[in-house]
């Protein structure tokens, strides 16, 4: 027998509990299906064209997701390789450095920061970096300020207190006798970290970064506000940093656009807005899932 | 059919119905928002009406939440259309005009003192296209031209396009950068080199933002209170509430105040032009 209360007698808790987690997975299953069902038609037009195709024009029925799909990408690829040093730098400080007191106020506005609601974000990028970025990067004769580029760094700055606080934890709970039997051998603060402290909490650390990752894929007004929200930017050469400071669209930022009002009722349109959602979907939950599974595989290895 | 259970299932999820709601919800047009904000918070203060406004998709949004039944007003600053009216069957949409605007082109300092006052339609449809893509192309300096295209279904995008192309639907796909409400529009425009945009034309401050002529025959017409209540400035639309059917109870209160002289005092506060200015 499993658990507590497993037994032969009615137990209204054990039932109740396991009808409200029966409710929540039928939701989550009817949300999805009604999504695939939703994204029939585009997918009978469009088939794979769907997400290789580079134009979006859809009063000519053309739906084409490739270049939103490289947006978000983009976008959160910049955004992990501004935040990820900063950020585990200051988890290895926050960490190993502080005091346990100063530790927990740290983490009090870390975490205070990670409440702060989006579009709030979005307007300090407006206020602050949209400029900045402009005239910094004159000379490359950019357009205007609204950047894929620009959405990174704001993206960077968003998902750095969720980065900070879960790789903090990571490291965190690293036995303390290992770091101090290290200390012992005669490693110095630098050595421990790096031989120690690091590799024991690899899989912490790296599920913090891959939840990160997540937030910042499906993160749309923040984006929406600098990213220019310009259709079909596809970029002649993948690798190139160019179109990194043109302005760009993600699957987000297209679902937030005024077009979903005039889709509404075009079933082909529709379907293709349902679409994108679900490449979206499909992007976050993947990323999550594998972040939590690092996550929790690490926490099982540590006892 | 499909359209039908989704929105059954939203309703469902928002539990939005108008039918149990006590607040007056009106959605649209941000250009209709800004008299019918002050209006609001008149009524909310002199009789207590519980409002609430908001501009969730521009115009088209209004015409679709209030297709929807999310909304008991919708504003618009376009007609409702006979696709509009063929998406929501079941919606009455009934215009109630309450003023008059100008859409500008609007451009940013360097442009206008550049030397671009004004464009022809010619113009404007080779800048749109593409086909024209510096400044020094239309007498102004030498730069890139930024092109700031409202997002389409705005009622400043549909007044631009039936002004170059005649129908919205005969407008080729463009892709720029998009933007949507004025005040987006406006600070785009300000903060970037070589900027232009379709906007309303009361946002164009004479600062930051400088509303160009357009060319009509041989003439410059600006865009203007005179030019535009005679009819001559080619790019200006009506602005509406809409309602379902006739309005009533508080939408029809609401109505009835913009209507009145105090609510006109609001919409030329604004920069558009009351009903009475209009002398057509």
């Amino acid at each position: 027998m499993s658990g507590v209360g497993a037994g032969r007698r009615f137990s209204l808790t054990r039932w109740a509990s396991t009808g409200f987690s029966a409710l929540a997975l039928l939701t989550l299953l009817a949300i999805v299906s009604l999504f695939l069902w939703q994204a029939l038609p585009v997918w009978k037009l469009e088939g794979t064209g769907f997400v290789t195709r580079e134009k979006w024009f859809y009063r000519q029925d053309q739906y084409g997701a490739a270049p939103m799909i490289y947006g978000t990408l983009a976008v959160a690829a910049v955004a992990m390789i501004l935040a990820a040093p900063v950020g585990i730098g200051a988890a290895i400080y926050c960490a190993c450095f502080l005091p346990p007191r100063l530790r927990l106020g740290f983490k009090v506005a870390i975490e205070l920061l990670a409440g702060v609601p989006s579009v709030v974000y979005g307007l300090l990028g407006i206020l602050l970096l949209r400029d900045w970025v402009y005239v910094a990067l004159e000379r490359f004769d950019v357009l205007s300020g609204d950047s894929l580029l620009t959405a990174g760094i704001l993206l960077a700055v968003m998902i750095l207190p969720t980065l900070i606080t879960l790789a903090d934890d990571a490291l965190y709970h690293v036995p303390l006798s290992r770091r101090l039997a290290a200390r012992g051998l005669g490693l110095t603060c630098t050595e421990t970290i790096l031989h120690v402290t690091l590799p024991h909490a690899w899989r912490g650390v790296l599920a913090a970064l891959l939840l990160a990752l997540g937030r910042a894929c499906g993160e749309m007004i923040a984006v929406f506000l600098v990213v220019g929200r310009q259709d079909n930017q596809w970029p002649e050469k993948l690798w190139s940093p160019r179109p990194l400071i043109e302005a760009g669209q993600t699957l987000s930022t297209k679902l937030g656009s005024s077009e979903t009002n005039i889709a509404y009722g075009n079933p082909v349109h529709w379907s293709a807005i349902v679409g994108v959602g679900l490449l979206l979907l499909f992007i976050v939950t993947t990323v999550t899932i594998i972040g939590s599974k690092v996550g929790l595989l690490g926490k099982r290895h540590e006892t | 059919m499909k359209v039908k259970s989704l929105q059954l299932f939203l309703s469902f999820l928002l539990s939005a119905s108008p039918a149990w709601a006590e607040a007056l919800k009106i959605n649209g047009s941000t250009t209709v928002n800004l008299p019918a904000t002050e209006a609001a918070e008149v009524l909310r203060n002199e009789k207590k009406m519980e409002i609430q406004l908001d501009t969730q998709g521009g115009s088209s949004g209004g015409i679709s939440m209030l297709g929807e039944g999310l909304v008991h007003l919708g504003m618009s600053s376009k007609h409702v259309s006979d696709d509009d009216r063929k998406k929501f069957p079941k919606c009455d949409y009934k215009e109630i005009q309450v003023g008059e605007d100008a859409v500008a082109l609007v451009v940013s300092k360097d442009v206008w003192d550049g030397g671009v006052k004004s464009l022809g339609k010619e113009q404007v449809a080779a800048i749109y296209e593409g086909r024209i893509k510096n400044w020094k192309d239309v007498g102004g300096p030498d730069k890139r031209i930024a092109f700031f295209n409202k997002e389409p279904g705005r009622g400043t995008w549909e007044v631009f396009v039936h002004w170059v192309y005649g129908d919205p639907k005969k407008a080729p796909q463009v892709s720029f950068p998009e933007v949507g409400g004025n005040e987006e529009g406006r600070n785009k425009v300000a903060s970037t080199k070589g900027a232009i945009t379709q906007l309303s034309s009361s946002w164009a401050d004479g600062k930051t933002a400088f509303a160009l002529s357009l060319k009509v025959g041989d003439k410059d017409v600006s865009p203007e209170t005179e030019y535009i209540a005679s009819g001559e400035y080619p790019m200006s639309r009506p602005l509406f509430l809409l309602s379902n059917g006739e309005a009533t109870g508080t939408a029809k209160e609401f109505a009835d105040f913009m209507l009145s002289p105090r609510g006109q005092e609001f919409v030329r506060k604004h920069g558009y032009l009351a009903l009475a200015d209009l002398k057509r």
